[in-house]
């Protein structure tokens, strides 16, 4: 009888710590390594080596990250500008890797993982400015992000839906990137997927990133669609995206500005005065896919939603949120939602796929991607 | 006394000859029907889907070919995760229930929890081993391999162990009473009585996760930190919105299952063979 029990008791024993080990596994996921830049050199605030120099020696580790999923051109253009292969490690959503040094040279946006490594409000991993940046802008590899689209079919049939929800978002956009901390307390209201202190940093950022340009000049026709920086977009998605579908990759090769954007609903927006000389919407239930989880990357149209500028303009909208895979792209294409938010690679490469998608504003003007390192791990 | 001849369609259902080769007929009659169907975009009519989100196949085939080179590669690395996966899972998995089978107070418990861990999804358990083994190797293209070999081999593990345990313990009535008359050792009767009680069990157990550790090692893919494989592609490619070459990378995936499966039945054949 003893003999059984003893059993019973090493196989309790025995399981329980076979599934601990599994949840050690599930927690080093989570926040345990927080504050760990007080290890060695964490005091360090800067180093004396160039871009250049860091991003060889990240390369030559093998320890540059990105995301991937058609975010990884810039990181690719960069890469090949200092003449290196342009791989790159697979980077999952949050900031762990670059925590635990499996990646020394992490890709983050400015307005939010960037904010995730440097700031110490909770979840954050409180770096401070033991961490140093490489621009993408400043590098020349930058690229347009968050843009808005919708199908070419639908910008037809609805031209005064177009302009007056390009009318009303702009001002939106305008009215948050003036007060960005208001802003974020709106987004946080509509349902936000980060905290509060996280949501005023990324809409301070996300402000810089509407009202100033590639060359860092200020922008002052929000959403305007530059040509040079398109141009730049452009160039770099035909040398970087690689489709393997032939016809796709022909049709991206001969792809030229005209074919995917018409700015013609945006003059028309920004010429009138007040918005009530731009025609009664065909369309006034209109919704839009925004590209990820509610949070001030798309402040502008919580923004004017919340204020009702798109009432005003005699549209009912909803906002739909995305995350994980979404495609924003597939969902406006086949009728789900009207409008899209997405960046312009993805939209040039969904044209070229077959679909036929139409960018009618530009709200981001500038490149939101850095990659980020800690200055301890680059020493000469 | 007079017996009616049977009319044509019932004696040729009777025949054997005939059974056998409409076994091989209908399911292509059925394969060609849904090609022709699909290439004519009569199903898009009827589930309301485009040529983009659904490519013709005539599309889907003329990207397998323009990019075998590259297919082959992925294909490769899925194929190598699932294997070794599916071949270290299926040894553990015989393992654990040889042990339940030998200390029993043990072993039902111990299976209970196999089982449980079976039931954890795969999305949860492919970012815990990247986590995990991210010391294994300073190269990622070996820890990202490990992390899927895992992820597969614990998917694997579960249905072997039950299976095996019923083949190692589900004998013939009486058959353990003669080898214990015999005096057999605990050995003898492992290898003479219990293993080849067993084999058919295993085929069981493979001909599950078999299909099943090509799907794991694509979901582990996903989470994987250096960039390969067939459902690492499918994910890029739908992101970008490019349909056809996801959809080529779809087919890949099914050709990959099947030649799994087929393996297995080709190899319980021969194995098999001389039983009953």
């Amino acid at each position: 009888m003893m003999r059984k029990k003893w059993k019973k008791t090493i196989a309790v024993i025995s399981t329980v710590s076979m599934a601990a080990m599994l949840f050690a596994g599930c927690g080093s996921s989570g926040n345990k390594d927080m504050g760990s830049g007080d290890q060695t050199g964490a005091d360090l605030t800067s180093t004396s080596m160039t871009n250049e120099e860091i991003i060889k020696k990240a390369a030559s580790e093998g320890k540059i990250g990105n995301w991937g999923l058609g975010n990884e051109y810039e990181v690719e253009a960069l890469l090949e500008k200092y003449g290196l292969p342009t791989d790159y490690l697979s980077q999952s959503y949050d900031m762990d890797s670059f925590d635990n040094d499996s990646i020394t040279l992490a890709s983050a946006m400015t307005f939010n993982e960037l904010g995730l490594v440097k700031n110490d409000y909770e979840g954050a991993y409180g770096y401070g400015d033991t961490v140093g940046t490489i621009d993408m802008n400043e590098e020349g590899v930058a690229m347009l992000e968050d843009n808005l689209f919708c199908t070419r079919e639908f910008a037809e049939q609805n031209p005064n839906t177009v302009k007056n929800f390009v009318y009303a978002s702009i001002k939106g956009w305008e009215y948050a990137c003036e007060h960005p901390d208001e802003a974020a307390e709106i987004v946080y209201k509509y349902g936000s997927s980060v905290s509060s202190e996280h949501q005023a940093y990324m809409a301070e950022e996300v402000a810089k990133l509407v009202t100033t340009d590639m060359d860092g000049n200020p922008v002052t026709d929000i959403g305007k669609m530059d040509d040079d920086a398109m141009e730049q977009t452009l160039d770099l998605a035909k040398q970087y995206v690689t489709l393997d579908d032939a016809a796709a990759a022909k049709k991206l090769k001969d792809t030229t500005l005209d074919s995917f954007r018409d700015t013609s609903y945006y003059d028309a927006a920004v010429a009138s005065t007040d918005g009530k000389d731009l025609g009664t919407p065909e369309k006034t239930d209109v919704s839009i896919q925004l590209k990820w989880l509610p949070q001030a990357q798309f402040m502008g149209y919580y923004v004017a939603l919340d204020k009702g500028y798109y009432k005003d303009a005699g549209l009912n909208v909803e906002i739909v949120p995305g995350g994980g895979d979404i495609s924003e792209t597939t969902a406006v294409n086949n009728g789900t939602v009207d409008f899209g938010v997405t960046w312009v690679t993805n939209l040039v490469s969904a044209n070229a796929g077959g679909m036929d998608l139409l960018e009618v504003a530009q709200i981001y003007q500038r490149s939101g991607l850095d990659l980020v390192y800690k200055y301890s791990n680059f020493l000469e | 006394m007079y017996t009616r001849k049977k009319n044509i369609f019932v004696r040729m259902s009777e025949n054997v000859n005939v059974q056998k080769a409409l076994g091989v007929i209908l399911p292509v009659l059925l394969g060609i029907v849904i090609f022709v169907l699909w290439q004519t975009q009569v199903i898009h009519k009827i589930f309301h889907v485009d040529v983009f989100t659904l490519p013709l196949p005539t599309r889907i085939v003329s990207i397998m070919i323009d990019n075998i080179s590259d297919i082959l590669i992925n294909t490769k690395a899925t194929v190598f995760a699932a294997a070794i996966g599916l071949l270290i899972g299926s040894v553990i998995g015989y393992v654990i229930a040889w042990v339940a089978d030998r200390w029993k107070g043990f072993g039902s418990g111990g299976l209970i929890i196999v089982t449980a861990f079976n039931a954890i999804p795969i999305v949860a358990l492919a970012p815990v081993m990247t986590n995990w083994t991210r010391d294994v190797s300073p190269d990622a293209s070996v820890r990202s391999m490990v992390s899927k070999i895992l992820v597969v081999m614990i998917v694997s593990i579960a249905s072997m162990s039950i299976n095996a345990y019923r083949g190692l313990t589900e004998l013939k009535p009486y058959a353990m009473d003669m080898m214990t008359s015999y005096a057999a050792k605990r050995r003898e009767v492992f290898w003479k009585l219990q293993f080849p009680n067993s084999v058919p069990y295993i085929f069981t157990a493979l001909r599950v996760s078999a299909p099943n550790s090509v799907i794991s090692a694509i979901v582990a893919e996903y989470f994987a930190e250096y960039i390969i494989g067939v459902g690492r592609q499918i994910r890029e490619n739908i992101v970008l919105a490019q349909y056809s070459t996801a959809w080529a990378y779809i087919l890949t995936a099914c050709i990959i299952g099947i030649v799994f499966y087929v393996v297995l039945m080709i190899v319980e054949a021969i194995i098999l063979k001389h039983r009953k």
